[in-house]
């Protein structure tokens, strides 16, 4: 159990990681997007997975792993969710997606 | 109330009762799991609460079907016994999009082509666009840009991304799955 939270941790921290990482590295808004909008679900997910585990070593499975598992449902539907709208936003305002042959 | 096959309701009359049941059970079982106490005082705190939200929020639940403006699709009417075939396959998806996505972030080229294209596909029930969408922005390399009136309009990284969702012949396959998670595929009324 001990092994599997922590697997499960090192998961969440090495995508969110990943995610910081891509907004920095990537070349424009919506690639950004890409990062911050993916990296983010499962990094996050994962992190709160392992803590459910965590939490199992001593208690067992209670009412706060339910909690906890509803944290990463509404995650996961809310994260798109909020990715889409603020790309949207920016499509309609008429921003141009950077392209390999217009640098 | 007219339903033309399993999990999948249109309603033109207010079947009012119904679904404000419905509602209320879901939203009070949600507070028995939060509130983990199952004395009378908690109950009554959680049934008062729940027909509330049920009374102010029924009216909002109800998203107008894209052909016929008179019909009614319930936002919590998800086939749920299709959906826990869905989600795992779901799961899987965004796990290898992540891979996907790390792994252009980590190599030091940069490997990407980012494009917008769009697709059209055709489904009745907006709850079936909202699933679509969310998992074209979760899966590998595609983000939902935009959605209006049938038609998607999608920036992928790369050109893999774009061909996994709109191949050359035929339909992708997540599409084709949501639609058949809402069996929007079928024949009106054949059901299963």
């Amino acid at each position: 159990m001990k092994y599997l939270a922590l697997l499960f941790l090192l998961g969440g921290f090495f995508f969110t990681f990943v995610a910081a990482l891509g907004v920095i590295r990537f070349p424009d808004f919506y690639t950004r997007m890409h990062a911050s909008g993916k990296g983010d679900t499962l990094g996050v997910a994962l992190s709160i997975i392992g803590l459910i585990f965590y939490l199992a070593i001593e208690d067992g499975f209670t009412f706060t792993s339910v909690k906890l598992l509803f944290i990463v449902v509404f995650i996961f539907l809310a994260n798109p969710i909020g990715t889409h709208a603020i790309c949207r936003a920016a499509y309609r305002c008429g921003l141009k997606p950077w392209t390999r042959g217009g640098e | 109330m007219n339903t033309t096959s399993a999990g999948k309701t249109k309603t033109k009359r207010y079947s009012y009762f119904k679904h404000f049941s419905t509602l209320f059970l879901i939203l009070f079982l949600f507070w028995t799991t939060l509130s983990g106490k199952l004395d009378v005082k908690h109950l009554t705190i959680g049934a008062v609460t729940s027909l509330v939200v049920v009374w102010v929020t029924l009216s909002l639940l109800r998203l107008p079907s894209g052909e016929n403006k008179d019909e009614y699709y319930l936002a919590f009417d998800i086939p749920i016994r299709r959906l826990l075939a869905y989600v795992p396959w779901l799961i899987w998806e965004v796990v290898k999009a992540n891979v996907h996505v790390a792994l252009i972030v980590l190599n030091p080229k940069m490997p990407i082509e980012p494009k917008v294209f769009a697709f059209k596909k055709k489904m009745d029930s907006p709850i079936a666009h909202v699933f679509l969408a969310n998992s074209i922005t979760l899966t590998p390399g595609t983000i939902t840009v935009d959605l209006q009136d049938n038609v998607y309009i999608v920036h992928a990284l790369d050109e893999d991304a774009e061909k996994a969702l709109t191949p050359d012949e035929g339909e992708g396959i997540m599409p084709e799955k949501v639609a058949r998670l809402f069996q929007e595929n079928e024949v009106e009324g054949r059901g299963d």
